[in-house]
């Protein structure tokens, strides 16, 4: 739940999207699911040469299993609240 | 015993002890088991990283991800 | 009381393989990726699938490439910087936290 909660939190906010097939997707986060699916508007390809195919496509949906990374809005992230998040979940998690 | 006690009383049994830790990749990580779980993840210590039977890396703890385990041998260490 | 077939990293108990990673965190970490994929960054937050927030992240990447004459394996690495990443964890296949030990 922690990284669902997360990505919730930046909603509305610039990300750029990298898939295992190395496409990366530059876009504003509009959702994301419990999978880590993720919904993006207003989105353009970063390298067009390579993949001219995505140039008329507004807005995408991207099955959380594709992502390799995504590139966060370092500046909108509150890395303390993230650490303290980690360690509750550590206990949740146990075995 | 039931071969599930079985396989927890051998995982136990090598907690401490040198092993051979082989990926899906091919790669051998040599070192201390300190820990497992159910997942196959691994925690090493001391460990060495051999690419082809080539010394890579060193790491002085490291973490394994399960689903890259090919297998966990406790087989000596070559000198 | 810990039981004793717990065994200590420094002088922290570690019962799962996670709990390095606990250890870690606020630390810099090297995380190996499939696809001769190599991070460093600082490790701000984790889960039990092993996706990963990284600060301050180095990416290498190494492509091993054939020379047309001579068949020598050539390794290229490319390496660029990327200031907060997520990881996702299933590309993920080892993570060492920082070294105490002498390289």
């Amino acid at each position: 739940m922690l990284f669902y909660s997360f990505f919730k939190s930046l909603i509305g906010k610039e990300v750029v999207v990298e898939l295992k097939n190395d496409l990366a997707i530059c876009g504003t986060l509009h959702s994301v699911d419990q999978y880590l699916n993720v919904k993006l508007t207003d989105i353009n390809v970063t390298d067009p040469d390579k993949y001219p195919h995505m140039l008329s496509v507004k807005n995408c949906f991207i099955r959380g299993s594709v992502i390799r990374y995504v590139q966060l809005p370092a500046d909108e992230v509150d890395t303390q609240l993230l650490q303290d998040a980690a360690r509750k979940e550590s206990v949740h998690s146990r075995q | 015993m039931s071969r599930k006690e079985k396989l927890q009383e051998y995982l136990e049994s090598i907690k401490g002890r040198p092993v051979v830790v082989k990926l899906n990749n091919g790669v051998d990580y040599r070192g201390v088991l300190v820990c497992l779980d159910g997942y196959m993840n691994i925690a090493l210590e001391q460990t060495e990283e051999y690419v082809n039977g080539a010394l890579k890396n060193k790491y002085g703890d490291a973490f394994i991800r399960g689903n890259n385990v090919l297998y966990i041998s406790t087989q000596k260490r070559r000198v | 009381m810990a039981d004793e077939s717990d065994q200590q990293i420094g002088d922290v108990q570690l019962k799962e393989p996670l709990d390095l990673l606990l250890l870690s965190l606020d630390e810099i970490v090297t995380v190996k990726m499939r696809n001769e994929r190599e991070l460093r960054g600082k490790l701000h937050a984790y889960d039990q699938h092993l996706n990963l927030v990284l600060g301050d992240v180095e990416e290498t990447v190494t492509v091993i490439e054939i020379d047309d004459e001579t068949y020598e394996e050539i390794y290229k690495t490319t390496r660029r910087n990327i200031p907060m990443l997520y990881v996702r964890g299933d590309g993920v296949t080892l993570i060492a936290p920082p070294s105490k030990m002498p390289q």
